[in-house]
């Protein structure tokens, strides 16, 4: 079992992104506080923070995987055609 | 609990030894519930609009047990679906019955020989390509509402599908359907008499008659499906461009590419970059320089795509757009299936963040008119914005319409959030004002007031005449011919002026 762990409570220092969004986690935008005035943002652990994000991750991988087979991107497309595989 | 509605004792009894006791509701939520869709609703007249009663049939002998009854005592008949339509289809304008079809789930034939799949209309697309996949093939009509909506909903309203320019939207996809008429019979409408024939000349082509009727004339209570075989492949491509007008012209040229597997492309103007950058859970970093986004995806072969993909990001760098890499280009698609997840609030015009509903101007236009109509939509959007401070532009976009084709016209859409907790009589009288003069903008130009959701709201509804043309006179004989005591959905299309203006013909 895992104890209370201050740091999975407790998000990090937010970072200003430009005069709407903040950042306290990587790639996770939050509306700036000072935007959330008339309807105060609840507070939410940090833990909780990064599950929410991480069972949309898993939500868009699995959409992915509902329509294809694969998903090809432009990087697997550029190296196929270093190999000589053309256009058309 | 069970409270007293409108209808009375012995039609409550009917309902029970139609459908058994169970599946007849009366209590406050279950009516409740099923009163709003998700687009924005004068929730301070709710109470106006509550069905007196829901029932939720098994089969189509149900189904047509109900009407015949709701025809003897002249009952409004309301078939509900998902009801994730952000028009009012669902909405029982005049109360009445509520026949819920979410138990008519089942899968009754998966056809690998012929390509077809027989399913009762409250089956979900994407529970039903969960089954489909063990068998390699897909039924690829992908709203929006992806995860939520079901088949019902989508005949109900003549659906519009993300890759439509692919497969074809809901209209293309269902091949025939088991239908109750408004006066109860039972009968079978396809193209041709066929219940796998995709192509027919016999007799009228009835489907696309009933295909958007928007429950006014009947319920469907089975239907036949396309099946496609599954994409190997997925390949999603955003650019990103310094201005709208060569997003505007890179996007003409992407979708006259002629490329087979091309599902669907879609313009983002500046205001959806704003908004992006600022509301949308899909958060999009891009610095400020970027003023229009065009979003690509293909399905196919791997044979198909890939040399298919390479073309389509020659076109998109040639034609001034820069690769966001894939990232972004896969997250966001991937996201795309799923809207209605987006957390639902704006901004007030201080910035402030509040809870708003969601409005979705759904017209279809041609291309040369996309960049006059969106200045259009925009200056009216803002006059209401700076007058009532309770609405906020989410943005444009361009989505390709046309089935097979993606090319020459477009699903228009303005997102205008509205704040439902301060809407009174003055401030929904104002929205519907808005909204009039968005639908006159879209008539101006030649277009329809929608592409996918349905005229049946205040604000657009009482154009449909002006869009028909002489047209609405056939509408309305065809109407009343079918139901003659105007029973089902009753208020939408304006097609109560089939009775209000005397005989057919006459109005």
């Amino acid at each position: 079992m895992i104890g209370f762990r201050l740091s999975a409570q407790r998000p990090p220092e937010a970072r200003r992104i430009n005069n709407d969004v903040i950042m306290r986690f990587d790639h996770v935008y939050e509306v700036a506080p000072e935007k959330m005035q008339t309807f105060p943002q609840q507070d939410i652990p940090a833990w909780d923070t990064l599950r929410i994000v991480a069972s949309r991750w898993d939500h868009l991988d699995w959409m992915h995987d509902h329509w294809a087979d694969s998903v090809l991107g432009v990087d697997e497309l550029e190296e196929e055609a270093e190999k000589g595989h053309g256009e058309d | 609990m069970t409270t007293a509605v409108a209808l009375s004792d012995p039609v409550l009894d009917e309902l029970r030894a139609i459908l058994g006791a169970d599946h007849v509701l009366t209590d406050r939520p279950a009516r409740f519930n099923r009163t709003r869709v998700p687009s924005p609703f004068p929730v301070h007249r709710w109470a106006d609009y509550v069905p007196d009663v829901v029932v939720l049939p098994r089969t189509a002998e149900q189904v047509s047990a109900v009407v015949k009854l709701a025809n003897r005592f002249g009952i409004p008949v309301v078939p509900r679906a998902g009801a994730t339509g952000l028009a009012d289809g669902a909405v029982p304008l005049k109360r009445g019955i509520i026949v819920d079809v979410k138990l008519m789930n089942q899968i009754h034939e998966i056809d690998l020989v012929d390509r077809t799949v027989t399913v009762g209309p409250g089956i979900n697309m994407l529970k039903l390509n969960e089954e489909l996949r063990k068998h390699g093939v897909i039924y690829p009509d992908d709203p929006a509402s992806y995860p939520c909506s079901l088949v019902g909903g989508r005949i109900g309203t003549s659906g519009w599908s993300l890759i439509g320019g692919r497969y074809g939207h809901t209209r293309d996809l269902v091949i025939s359907m088991q239908w109750v008429l408004p006066n109860g019979e039972i009968v079978r409408i396809g193209d041709g008499g066929g219940r796998k024939i995709r192509k027919s000349s016999t007799g009228f082509s009835l489907k696309h008659l009933f295909m958007g009727a928007q429950g006014s004339l009947g319920i469907v209570t089975e239907a036949t499906l396309e099946l496609v075989p599954r994409p190997e492949v997925e390949f999603a491509a955003f650019f990103a461009y310094p201005d709208f007008k060569t997003a505007y012209e890179s996007t003409g040229a992407l979708t006259k590419s002629g490329l087979a597997t091309l599902g669907g492309v879609v313009l983002f103007d500046e205001w959806k970059l704003r908004y992006l950058r600022r509301d949308d859970e899909a958060y999009i970093p891009q610095p400020d320089d970027v003023k229009a986004v065009v979003a690509t995806a293909m399905y196919g072969t791997r044979d198909e795509v890939t040399p298919a993909a390479r073309r389509l990001m020659r076109i998109g760098r040639e034609s001034g757009g820069n690769y966001l890499g894939d990232e972004i280009s896969q997250g966001d698609w991937a996201a795309r299936h799923d809207r209605y997840a987006t957390p639902l609030h704006g901004r007030l015009r201080s910035g402030q963040v509040v809870p708003m509903s969601w409005h979705c101007e759904d017209a279809a236009l041609n291309y040369s008119v996309l960049p006059q109509v969106s200045e259009e939509w925009h200056a009216i959007a803002d006059r209401y914005i700076t007058q009532y401070g309770i609405f906020d532009d989410w943005g444009m976009f361009f989505y390709t319409n046309a089935a097979h084709k993606p090319w020459g016209d477009y699903l228009v859409e303005i997102d205008i959030g509205i704040w439902e907790q301060k809407l009174n009589d003055e401030n929904w009288a104002a929205w519907v004002q808005c909204k009039r003069e968005i639908t006159q903008v879209t008539l101006k130009y030649g277009g329809s007031i929608t592409a996918c959701h349905g005229s049946t709201r205040e604000g657009d509804a009482e154009y449909v005449p002006a869009e028909m043309g002489g047209a609405f006179e056939v509408m309305k004989q065809i109407k009343r011919a079918l139901d003659p005591n105007n029973i089902m959905n009753p208020g939408k299309n304006e097609l109560d002026r089939a009775y209000d203006d005397g005989a057919p013909g006459e109005g």
